[in-house]
């Protein structure tokens, strides 16, 4: 039993210790908001990538949580470093959300990387510019593009809703057969609101960009009422994840999910093959996520190295579309040139292009964005 | 004499300071930032905003405190009842050995159990699906207020059935036994002779069940489905996705407020049984 | 007068008994398996899980079953090993912090006269009284600007604060216990202080302050709410990388998780007896 004890207590010291021995060899500290998909991919893939390429280099990754939450706890970090006047901060590369990337922008937290990168020059989309109003030019680049969508048990479901109207309807029709997670646990229940809104509030244009009209918020009460009387057809589930869960466990039907995490699921087995996913019109909302290199990163050029080696036509091709299907973050034709047409057209099986041009997205800018949140708890929830 | 104070008074220092700096000092903190403006003048507009928004869930997260603390008050009595007064040995083994496993589960590990056993097509509707006691099509989930209220009664009986049970093993065998020689029946003596005794050990059990309950995050998000969902749910919700310390904090005075009326009510309960004896 | 009126009670009790006890015993014995049901299922539940290789629904028994997540959450790039040393380094350090501060609050509160002492004895049961999440979210920005965040150091702050109130409560009961005669010889027979308290005081308490810190590492074992706020995203305890898991729906990773966690509170469960008294208990609250 002494010995035991001794020895955990050796344990524990050693554990303590392992701050001090890191001195002695490089490490990247890689911090990723998002899914453990996300953080997964991070770890497992890029990670041992760039260990390979950097002897001497470790990288510590970990995971912050899922939604802007984690996003935020990663800006809540570098925040209070600030506000201490660290002479460098804990974190090299950081993995956030788009909301979360321009709030960081916008209290200098980031540094202007970009044009610093090999890589630059192969993203044109606007989203890497423009994160919900915000001018992020130069200081991020997107990891790859995430999308929400309905996701639907085909063998249950015929007649597939193509649009908010039709949904609803359907909804009416098999009550409680719709299943999403409110707005409070994870952004697929957000999308789907905010979905909505742009449904039967204001367009998806309008709330995309500036200038903001605070007085706008007061033009969705119907739209709020319509919600509520809505989630009256539905049954609530516990997070993103959760969503997914039921759907599997045969306890909804149809719901709100991220397509990147669709893809993961069903591809480890976790959700049977009958499931499908629609669009539906006008459209729900989708994001990039970010590579970010704080302002006073200690490894600053790692990080970049790190970012370029993440962004290239290669990986994006080989680790974002073929691994996991997910949608690129550079432009499309520097990754399709990487790949042959039938891995690249995996991508578009369940929502073809036109589809996710038409109906895919931007999220609201962000005063419009809390505003949605809060009148949904105000409006649709108390 | 005095000598000897001063060493002591050193002595509780250290201890103290931990719960000053770590615990007081942010408790405080707590108040102030609910109870300012973003000036730091006084005001009320996180506390008007707090009900304004989560009037609902403040109700909701009453009621489950109440229902929760009412059934652990009464399982814990049955129980403690039963090990105290039941003539078969063999059955009080029984119980005393089966009640007290959830006592050290921690919530977050009771919470995970409960998301799978309580589900739709969870192990709990399947037994019942095939023992034929339920039809498939009439199952229903008991994921939100029922699982939340079976997972807090679940883990917290255990504690207040110990504590009820050790306050009535502590009694004076004498009186039971003599009551039992006048004749009294079993429920007379739980009732009139038993109970009255432990109300105090029990009030304390029930009120830090219902503190415990009041401070738990993992099964609200774990069990609950969001709306509407417990106040520390909403908490969290207002920090990590707005960072507004200020309406999260009235929402955790609004929490200690209740505590407080729980505790208070306890209190006026005691003294005045203290004054009548 | 006196003895028919005993005479026919002990007749009625004999009819009772003759009547009712069957019943009473059916009674019983259904609401002590009904309870058994309960309290086991869920547990049962859990034990299905982390040997569920896959389980879809309609099928009310996994249809793979395997040790596949166990190879994987002891495998070499697991984070449960890691977690797990992390969360016993934290709950190690934090009975040692408690213990090096409540020996000698608990001796003082125990055996002298001090100024207040009732009050003191409450402050330590404040962080049991107030619903703690509220706390915890302060607690978390004060450190932000401490720099403590997401460090060893303040998630056992923050769990030495909640363990207080059971190594200091359970403490002073240890040395209240300590019969104040025999440091009094031993005082008398020439002894210091300190000798007294190490050669007498201390080892007679020694059953109760192993109990406190059975407490307090349990506690800090077990804890999710404060090392959320506090120890994520840097430090990872088992209570958090349940929840990661769990809220992902990796439901074979989580109620491995689960099950690793339940070991420590299932075993000290079963021998609690040996640490609480029941006249312990009987106490608080009066």
């Amino acid at each position: 039993m002494k010995l035991q004890l001794s020895q955990i207590a050796l344990l524990s010291t050693s554990l303590l210790a392992i701050n001090a021995s890191a001195a002695e060899q490089i490490v990247l500290n890689v911090a990723s908001a998002g899914s453990q998909n996300m953080v997964d991919y991070v770890k497992t893939y890029l990670a041992p990538k760039f260990e390979a390429a950097h002897p001497g280099v470790s990288v510590r990754v970990f995971g912050t949580g899922p939604g802007d939450a984690g996003s935020h706890k990663i800006m809540e970090k570098l925040e209070a470093q600030q506000k201490n006047n660290a002479q460098t901060w804990d974190i090299d590369v950081a993995v956030v959300h788009q909301k979360i990337g321009g709030e960081m922008k916008n209290k200098d937290l980031l540094s202007q990387y970009r044009s610093e990168v090999n890589t630059s020059n192969l993203v044109s989309r606007d989203s890497a510019t423009n994160a919900l109003g915000v001018n992020v030019d130069g200081y991020v680049m997107p990891m790859f593009h995430s999308q929400t969508a309905i996701a639907y048990n085909s063998d249950l479901v015929k007649q597939v809703p193509q649009s908010y109207d039709e949904l609803v309807q359907w909804a009416q029709d098999h009550p409680k057969a719709f299943g999403y997670n409110g707005i409070k646990n994870g952004m697929s229940g957000v999308s789907f609101v905010t979905g909505w809104i742009y449904a039967y509030g204001s367009d998806a244009e309008q709330l995309s960009q500036l200038p903001y009209k605070p007085e706008l918020k007061n033009s969705w009460t119907d739209a709020f009422a319509q919600l509520k009387s809505f989630n009256n057809n539905v049954t609530f589930t516990p997070g993103n994840a959760g969503t997914l869960d039921m759907l599997n466990r045969g306890e909804i039907v149809m719901g709100p999910v991220w397509v990147d995490m669709f893809y993961s699921w069903k591809d480890s087995g976790k959700i049977p093959p009958s499931m499908k996913l629609a669009l539906i019109a006008p459209g729900m909302p989708g994001q990039p996520m970010y590579y970010v290199v704080p302002d006073k990163a200690s490894q600053a050029d790692l990080a970049k190295a790190f970012i370029e080696l993440a962004t290239s036509p290669e990986v994006q091709a080989e680790g974002i579309v073929e691994r996991f299907n997910w949608y690129p973050g550079i432009d499309a034709q520097h990754v399709k040139s990487q790949m042959e047409d039938a891995s690249w057209n995996k991508l578009f099986a369940e929502i073809s292009p036109s589809d996710l041009s038409r109906k895919g997205k931007n999220f609201p800018i962000a005063a419009y964005f809390d505003d949605i949140k809060e009148s949904y708890e105000r409006q649709v929830a108390n | 004499m005095l000598e000897k104070r001063s060493y002591s008074v050193v002595m509780v220092v250290p201890a103290l300071a931990i719960i000053l700096v770590f615990f007081i000092y942010p408790l405080l903190f707590s108040l102030h930032s609910a109870l300012t403006d973003s000036e730091g003048n006084l005001s009320l507009i996180h506390i008007y905003k707090a009900f304004e928004l989560y009037s609902k869930d403040i109700l909701f997260t009453f009621l489950i405190v109440i229902i929760s603390i009412f059934l652990i008050g009464v399982l814990s009595i049955t129980i403690g009842g039963l090990i105290a007064l039941s003539p078969y040995k063999r059955l009080v083994a029984a119980l005393s050995f089966i009640y007290r496993w959830p006592l050290f589960i921690p919530f977050i590990v009771s919470a995970q159990m409960m998301r799978t056993f309580l589900a739709k097509n969870g192990l709990m509707n399947n037994a019942f699906v095939s023992l034929g006691l339920l039809e498939p099509l009439d199952a229903i989930s008991f994921l939100g207020w029922t699982g939340i209220i079976f997972t807090f009664v679940w883990k917290q009986t255990a504690f207040s059935t110990l504590m009820v049970s050790g306050a009535m093993a502590a009694l004076e065998p004498t009186q039971i036994q003599s009551a039992r020689n006048l004749g009294a029946s079993k429920l007379r003596i739980l009732f009139q002779i038993i109970i009255p005794q432990i109300i105090p050990t029990l009030g304390v059990s029930l009120i830090l069940s219902a503190v415990s309950i009041l401070s738990v995050l993992s099964v609200p998000l774990m069990i609950g489905t969001g709306s509407p969902t417990m106040l520390t749910a909403d908490m969290a919700f207002r920090i990590s996705s707005y960072g507004d310390y200020g309406t999260a904090n009235s929402l955790g005075l609004i929490s200690y407020l209740f505590a407080a009326v729980l505790a208070w009510f306890y209190l006026r309960h005691s003294l005045n049984t203290g004054i009548k004896k | 007068m006196m003895s028919t009126s005993i005479s026919t009670n002990e007749l009625s009790n004999i009819k009772l008994s003759m009547l009712r006890p069957k019943w009473g015993k059916y009674v019983q014995a259904l609401f002590i398996l009904a309870l058994a049901l309960l309290i086991f299922g869920p547990l049962l539940n859990l034990l299905i899980w982390s040997v569920a290789e896959t389980w879809y629904y309609p099928h009310k028994l996994p249809l793979t079953w395997g040790f596949k997540y166990w190879e994987q959450v002891f495998g070499s790039d697991s984070d449960v090993y890691s977690s797990l040393l992390t969360s016993l380094a934290i709950a190690i350090l934090t009975v040692l912090v408690c213990l090096l501060v409540s020996i000698p609050a608990a001796y003082a509160l125990a055996r002298r006269s001090l100024p207040f002492r009732a009050a003191v004895m409450l402050i330590f049961l404040l962080p049991q009284a107030f619903p703690n999440i509220a706390v915890y979210m302060n607690v978390a920005r004060i450190f932000y600007y401490w720099d403590l965040n997401g460090t060893i150091l303040g998630v056992v702050l923050v769990h030495t604060v909640h363990g207080l109130m059971f190594s200091i409560w359970i403490t002073v009961a240890a040395f209240s216990s300590v019969d104040p005669q025999q440091e009094l010889a031993a005082r008398n027979i020439g002894a210091g202080p300190i000798k007294v308290f190490f050669s007498v005081s201390l080892p007679q308490a020694m059953p109760g302050i192993i109990a406190s810190c059975i407490f307090v590492f349990l506690e800090s074992l077990d804890e999710f709410t404060g090392t959320f706020f506090v120890g994520a995203p840097e430090i990872t305890t088992l209570p958090l990388l349940l929840y990661t898991a769990s809220m992902e729906g990796n439901y074979q990773i989580a109620s491995i998780t689960a099950m690793v966690l339940l070991v420590p509170s299932i075993s000290f469960m079963l021998l609690v007896d040996r640490f609480i008294k029941p006249e312990m208990l009987s106490k608080i609250g009066h």
